[in-house]
């Protein structure tokens, strides 16, 4: 249900990113969702005078995703932050942070992925004693 | 005389730890002597997981979780998530409650704004104002309390309506506090806008053009200060199409446009709460919610700092697929950055309060 929304396979990625730049469309941010099959939903949210179009594309960890901060320089936070929860392959961003800027070395590995080893438990602080 | 080629280059860390940030946040500065020439952000130090925790809790829950991503517009997340789910789940929610949401919700604005001047005015010094500025914001806080029991996150927010109901008389007591508190924002404005201090450290510092504002993805009253006029209450979103509402914007792009832009947003929300108190219906404040959320939605809500967006999947049981949040200050990093080279080391204290930073939103 989400309105103005345009699939298109990988290779039109870049294609169609640069036509919403070409539209000057602003970049409101990327989201990406694990799918439980091995592929991910790639969504590019843009806004012009409040009305939003997203572009979605289809991925798998294999592909090489190309970045689009050339295009819209803004995007290297989430691009990155996709990279390293999600363990896709986005080459080329502007700055990018090499799999570090939200997981230290000692973090498993793309931990918002289905299946991921993630314990979340209660911790005795220890205020009450 | 040296050339630039010749002035040596010297890496400087601001943060994770400084006086001047609430919160932490890593910007690696090449300085030329005092010149920034490069500023590169390294964000990191209080991610939580919150969207993968939402997973793993039901819909009702996450509620609670999602407004602890940040405690300054914590409503106006639950409002958003809320939002999105009523309209993947097609539900009708009560007139009231969208008033209610427009009450609690100019209530946070206020609350913020007043917070990021106060904060604003002590990273150039000027501990009274500080204080001038929060003395204001806890008349806001006492409505927050006396509305809902709690000061800062109130969770007044529910899937089909809100939890709580204001009676005539608080509402009342609301209206006159907001004529009490543009009495005294006229006390403290003339400082901001016409005190040489202000002036010295604000004026001409940071300038961002619209058209960098634009590409650079910049929201709220950072993208405002520039001269876009893009607020996502335009979009009519709870009660917002019934009340007389135009953005506020100005064109200078530097850190007075952007103070500026915050105070005469005060101004106009005062004026929004009580068009909201005047005309709010009489009526329920929330429906029953039997519906499962199932597919995927977009909501987007204008927070204090500018547009907030969740993407919402879910698949037909009481526990979301995914949840996804972009917060407005992970879309002002970019243009903080931007604007940093070329200015003075002592001014990035202004500058990175300028977009009024919040790194609990932008982790998550």
């Amino acid at each position: 249900m989400i309105d103005n929304l345009n699939e298109i396979a990988l290779d039109e990625l870049k294609n169609s990113i640069s036509n919403m730049n070409y539209r000057k469309y602003r970049l409101v941010t990327m989201s990406c969702v694990d799918n439980k099959d091995g592929s991910f939903d790639l969504f590019y949210h843009f806004d012009k005078e409040s009305k939003l179009v997203t572009v979605k594309t289809k991925v798998t960890k294999e592909d090489e995703i190309p970045s689009i901060t050339d295009l819209y320089f803004c995007a290297f936070l989430v691009e990155n932050e996709i990279k390293e929860l999600f363990g896709l392959n986005i080459v080329d961003i502007a700055i990018d942070y090499g799999g570090k800027m939200y997981l230290t070395a000692d973090s498993s590995e793309a931990p918002m992925t289905y299946g991921a080893n993630i314990t979340i438990e209660r911790r005795d602080i220890g205020y009450d004693k | 005389m040296i050339n630039s080629e010749q002035v040596p280059r010297s890496t400087v860390p601001f943060g994770p730890q400084h006086p001047v940030l609430p919160e932490p946040i890593h910007i690696k500065l090449i300085l030329e002597d005092e010149k920034i020439v490069e500023a590169i952000p390294a964000i990191g130090y209080v991610h939580r997981g919150l969207e993968k925790l939402t997973e793993k809790k039901d819909m009702y829950k996450s509620i609670f979780i999602l407004e602890r991503i940040c405690g300054i517009c914590s409503f106006m997340h639950a409002l958003c998530y809320c939002q999105g789910l009523e309209n993947l789940m097609e539900i009708d929610v009560p007139e009231r409650a969208k008033y209610l949401r427009v009450i609690w919700g100019e209530l946070h604005r206020t609350h913020s704004h007043l917070l990021w001047l106060g904060l604003f005015a002590d990273a150039f010094g000027f501990e009274s104002l500080f204080y001038e500025c929060w003395k204001i914001r806890e008349k806001i806080l006492d409505i927050m309390e006396a509305t809902s029991g709690a000061r800062v996150i109130i969770s007044t927010n529910t899937i089909g309506g809100t939890r709580r109901d204001i009676n005539s008389d608080m509402l009342e007591h609301i209206k006159k506090t907001t004529y009490e508190i543009e009495e005294a924002l006229a006390y403290i404005d003339k400082v901001f806008f016409d005190d040489n201090t202000v002036l010295v450290r604000t004026k001409g510092v940071g300038v961002l053009s619209k058209k960098d504002a634009y590409l650079l993805g910049a929201v709220g009253p950072t993208g405002r200060g520039s001269g876009l006029p893009q607020d996502l209450r335009t979009t009519n979103y709870a009660a917002y199409g019934d009340l007389d509402f135009e953005p506020i914007y100005e064109t200078d792009g530097d850190c007075y446009a952007r103070c500026k832009v915050r105070i005469r947003e005060l101004y106009q929300s005062q004026k929004l709460l009580r068009q909201a108190i005047d005309q709010m219906p009489e009526g329920e404040y929330a429906v029953k919610v039997t519906q499962k959320p199932e597919g995927e939605v977009v909501s987007r809500v204008e927070q204090p700092r500018g547009e907030c967006m969740y993407y919402i999947r879910g698949n037909g049981t009481d526990i979301l697929e995914r949840v996804r949040v972009r917060t407005p200050t992970f879309a002002n990093i970019p243009a903080l950055v931007h604007m940093l080279p070329g200015h003075q080391l002592c001014d990035l204290p202004v500058l990175v309060l300028s977009i009024d930073p919040c790194i609990s939103c932008t982790e998550r």
